[in-house]
């Protein structure tokens, strides 16, 4: 009877040659949670931790809805449990030689390789995703992850001499996350000798898994926690002492823009919508889908996206086949959206692509840089010339040429703009772990007295000063922005005492409104300052370094009246010198070629400009520690707005002279005034792409806080002095690291 | 292949602006063997279908009468009548496709299925087969003998010198390769061809047969050439008409895989005929 069933049904699939379902056992996935009795909690210190009395959430099949186990919910005790364990155990992996860590990292490797079917089973069951994208790619990245950052962690005490581990690293997820976004965050702070404590959104079981794997190993239980709770336990987890960075990464993998060149818009669209139309989605766990689902708020979003661009006119076309039920949702190419529709702007959901057409390639690029992300984008064409042309120009982290997706552990990963400025994969991933040898540790400390509304609001007036002396009365000087020196806004300047208390001259009182020229005078001489040639680049520094040299009586005077001896005030001045020339000279060893497992052809790490990049000078070394910051940030193509140290501002004022006469217009731009009041200004305002701030603890707060608002990079000292005349802190690699954003461009090459 | 083309004037510019990309292409190709797995009832059904596309081919120097005539009896009764009984797909006159000889087997091909009583086309390679270095006067005289012996279809070797020196010849099927070279057919390099079968059907509403030879050993194999045709050109090329796998081989272990479905144990040698 049955056989005659299966027959006719054979008879029939023999007619029309459809797709059947292709089940993937999860048996081991469920006996996985069997061991656990079905309730997941903590893993910490190398054992499972299960607190009583502590809230549960369920976790779902995202498909049938079925209740799969019960997570417990993290409190702050569990927070500060797991950060202890990380805590301890950090002294012992931080101080291990760095063949033994990669040793461990390789055993951890071969533990995920036994067990990938546990791995990708449980993945797919809880996330709903595609079974073949975790088996096929997931799981084998997730091992080359291990191994690349094993032969890293083998070759360190050699190639990342100078640097140490930063310590605890506390790693925050989004809800919908693969374990992916873990293992290239976790893998190079393990690597380079940090523990880790990961915090996962309820019911996220993979993490608990891969804790429990490494756990498994027997040593160094400690290095990776995973406790799982709500997104809050975040500020629980920097606020710990012992936690020195906390990463954290934003919902992943959203629909795509497609920008389409009208010529070729008609042609595009149908070969786009015939491979639509063959896509099949299906509960993830079958092996013969291309999509699997990601829960109904994943629908609805998308629901709601194609709702309010139909309610605008836009064209939907939507193909392929998935089940009826509940969470799936059809692939779908919108069209036609007109550019002032909120959701022209909005992020684009999953599964959803959004097509528009461009005229020239210039409009592409416009375009595409017209967004506040910063991720990746593909840019296909054969005509390789303006492939390259645009690949250069778009503000991205990674651009493939005619390839979309592809990763490897060597090409550091990231982002600019509001997509976040760390890295994970090759050195760049390193280094987000690693401080200079020497640096003091952060500390969890925030001042509770700051106010943030009023931090830098108000300007203290100026009065005159008292007698002027010296032969002549000093001109006040100006600001200086746009190649020339003018007078400030507000029109008001102040007094600059010297070391006896006496008037060493008026400085500009400058303000928001000079912040704001400065700011654009900076953005107009961006596009030919990043033309430039690293060589022409260097060699504009040089005839400033020589510029200085000749001026070195008149700044070694002026030093001189703030206190400093004059030998040492000449000796700043020759260093300040050395400097320019230094990062005249690295200017030309930028970027580098890297080699790709499984791809032919180059991967280029360029190193890009930041843009416009905002320093605050300190107080202390007056004119050095101004040329030591602006050499670099110069160096690196960007153009710059300077706030010098406010005792003593006159030098950099000095150095100006020569920056007006050698240097193109705009790109240095040097503002005085009341620091505080400045540093507002700059880190308040959203087209400053970079700001590094040296000065008070409160200052720094103040700008890490108020640069969140467009994720700016920051560099703060935190009050701490630097030892600017010291080659490592004055002139080290970590100036270079910050002074540009690293871009991988993918160029598979066959013919 | 009763239905010849229309033909269209040749434009050589089409070619001309043909691009390939290659990393693309062979990640398209790894893909869909990967993605598309049959299993079960769709597996038996799917490689009944695969059964219906095949050329049967035998191309040996020492090809005679008896194993062709053994091959034309094959062609009929490609699968063994109990293993299609149980899927209930006996009488619904399964067979190859076609039978694939050398011109001077033709006639021992047509004889030997004459005699079964059936149908099955016989193709005739031809035309200095494999190379096609002879001289064109030799090679169109090879194909009118063929057709005398009784081919209906016939596989031509096109001459690659001319097509090395971009000069392009058109047809109804066009095919990997002879089966003869080192390389066969394989994935990337069936994905552009079926890329440029579909682009000819949008632009002239023509369309074109495609035929793998060469290298298709395993039941899998044409399993995932089967869901190649389906994901690249669709459900209407899935048809003897337009879509050929010339194989020797790849029917047996066709059998094998059915005989496997239907009583659950892996055949012995002997359990089914040869070919």
């Amino acid at each position: 009877m049955a056989e005659t069933c299966t027959g006719s049904r054979a008879s029939e699939i023999f007619t029309t040659l459809e797709y059947g379902p292709v089940p993937e056992s999860h048996a081991c996935a469920l006996a996985w949670l069997d061991t656990q009795d079905r309730l997941l909690g903590h893993y910490v210190n190398g054992k499972w931790l299960k607190p009583e009395h502590r809230s549960s959430v369920p976790c779902q099949d995202p498909v049938t809805g079925e209740e799969l186990a019960s997570c417990l919910q993290a409190q702050s005790e569990d927070v500060a449990a797991a950060v202890e364990a990380a805590r301890a155990s950090l002294e012992n992996w931080s101080t291990l030689p760095g063949a033994f860590r990669a040793q461990h990292l390789t055993r951890l490797a071969k533990m995920i390789q036994k067990h990938q079917r546990l791995l990708w089973t449980l993945e797919s069951l809880v996330t709903g995703r595609a079974i073949r994208e975790i088996r096929d790619r997931d799981v084998p990245l997730a091992q080359q992850l291990l191994q690349y950052h094993a032969i890293q962690a083998h070759a360190q005490e050699e190639a990342l001499a100078g640097w140490e581990p930063m310590g605890v690293i506390g790693l925050v997820l989004p809800p919908t996350f693969s374990f992916l976004e873990m293992m290239w965050r976790i893998c190079p702070a393990l690597a380079v000798g940090c523990t880790v404590v990961v915090l996962v959104p309820p019911a996220s079981p993979t993490p608990l898994l891969l804790a429990q794997l490494a756990g498994e190993l027997g040593q160094f239980p400690g290095i990776l926690n995973v406790i799982s709770g709500p997104a809050f336990l975040g500020f629980v987890l920097s606020s710990q002492p012992g936690v020195q960075k906390v990463a954290f990464c934003g919902a992943v993998e959203g629909g795509l823009r497609l920008l389409i060149q009208e010529s070729v818009w008609d042609e595009t669209m149908r070969r786009l919508q015939a491979r639509m139309g063959r896509l099949r989605g299906g509960r993830g766990l079958d092996g013969a889908v291309d999509m699997g689902a990601r829960g109904t708020a994943a629908r609805d979003r998308a629901q709601h996206y194609v709702s309010e661009a139909q309610s605008q006119g836009a064209q939907v076309f939507q193909a392929g086949t998935v089940p009826s039920e509940s969470p799936f949702f059809l692939p779908t190419l919108i069209s036609d959206l007109p550019p002032a529709c909120p959701c022209t702007q909005a992020e684009v959901p999953w599964p959803l692509v959004v097509a528009s057409p461009f005229r020239t390639a210039r409009e592409a690029l416009a375009l595409a840089n017209g967004t506040p992300r910063g991720g990746s984008a593909s840019v296909w064409s054969e005509r390789l010339g303006q492939a390259l042309e645009l690949a250069y120009g778009l503000r991205m982290g990674t651009v493939w040429i005619n390839a979309h997706g592809l990763r490897d552990p060597a090409v550091p990963t990231g982002g600019c703009k509001e997509s976040g400025s760390s890295w994970h994969g090759g050195m760049d991933g390193l280094y987000e772990y690693l401080r200079p040898s020497g640096t003091p540790a952060r500390l969890p400390y925030l001042s509770e007295n700051l106010n943030y509304d009023t931090f830098g609001l108000a300007v203290p007036s100026t009065l005159p000063a008292g007698p002027e002396t010296g032969p002549s009365p000093a001109p006040p000087y100006g600001l200086f922005v746009g190649g020339r020196f003018q007078a400030p806004g507000a029109r008001s300047s102040r007094p600059i005492w010297d070391s006896h208390g006496k008037l060493h001259g008026y400085v500009a009182e400058g303000g928001a409104k000079d912040i704001r020229g400065a700011v654009e005078a900076a953005h107009q001489a961006a596009p030919g300052w990043v033309g430039q040639s690293p060589g022409a680049r260097a060699a504009l520094l040089w005839a400033l370094a020589a510029a200085l040299q000749r001026r070195e009586s008149t700044l070694a005077s002026r030093l001189e009246r703030h206190g400093v001896e004059l030998k040492v005030a000449k000796a700043e001045v020759e260093l300040s010198v050395r400097r320019l020339r230094a990062w005249g000279a690295r200017v030309q060893a930028q970027g580098c070629t890297l080699q790709v497992a499984e791809l032919r052809g180059p991967v280029l790490r360029l190193r890009e400009p930041l843009g416009v990049l905002a320093v605050v000078c300190p107080d202390e070394w007056p004119l050095l520690a101004f040329v030591s910051l602006l050499a670099p940030a110069l160096a690196h193509g960007n153009t710059v707005v300077l706030v010098p140290s406010g005792a003593c501002p006159i030098p950099a004022l000095e150095v100006c002279q020569d920056v007006a006469s050698l240097l193109p217009a705009g790109l240095v731009n040097v503002v005085t005034g009341d620091r505080d009041h400045l540093t507002r200004c700059l880190a308040l305002h959203q087209d400053v792409q970079a700001l590094w701030y040296f000065g008070s603890a409160q200052g720094s707060q103040f700008v890490e806080w108020a640069s969140a608002g467009n994720l700016k990079p920051v560099w703060v000292n935190r009050g701490c002095p630097r030892a600017w005349d010291q080659e490592a802190e004055g002139a080290g690699p970590e100036l270079g690291l910050r002074a540009a954003r690293t871009k991988a461009l993918w160029l598979p090459m066959g013919d | 292949m009763s239905a010849h083309q229309r033909g269209t004037e040749l434009d050589l510019s089409w070619i001309s602006k043909v691009q390939v990309n290659q990393p693309a292409v062979l990640r398209r190709a790894e893909q869909i063997q990967a993605r598309r797995p049959v299993k079960k009832e769709w597996q038996a059904a799917w490689l009944l279908k695969a059964v219906t596309f095949i050329d049967l081919t035998t191309l040996s120097g020492d090809d005679t009468s008896s194993n062709v005539q053994r091959l034309c009896y094959k062609a009929k009764y490609p699968i063994r009548e109990d293993l299609l009984k149980a899927l209930n797909m006996h009488g619904k006159g399964i067979t190859t496709a076609a039978v694939c000889v050398y011109p001077a087997r033709v006639c021992d091909a047509v004889r030997a299925l004459k005699a079964a009583g059936c149908d099955i086309p016989v193709a005739s390679v031809a035309t200095g087969f494999p190379a096609g270095q002879t001289h064109l006067k030799t090679r169109l005289e090879e194909i009118r003998l063929a057709v005398e012996a009784g081919a209906t279809e016939i596989d031509v070797v096109i001459n690659r010198t001319l097509v090395l020196t971009g000069q392009w010849e058109g047809s109804d099927f066009i095919k990997t390769s002879t089966g003869k070279e080192t390389v066969n057919a394989t994935f990337p390099v069936a994905i552009v061809m079926l890329r440029a079968i579909r682009d000819f059907f949008w632009k002239t509403g023509n369309k074109i047969g495609f035929k793998p030879a060469g290298g298709i050993r395993s039941a899998k194999d044409s399993l995932a050439w089967l869901s190649l045709i389906k994901e690249e050109l669709g459900d209407e090329w899935l048809k003897p008409e337009l879509f050929r796998i010339g194989a020797s081989t790849l029917l047996a272990d066709i059998e094998r895989q059915i005989y496997h479905h239907v009583t659950g144990r892996y055949a012995a040698y002997h359990d089914l005929s040869m070919s």
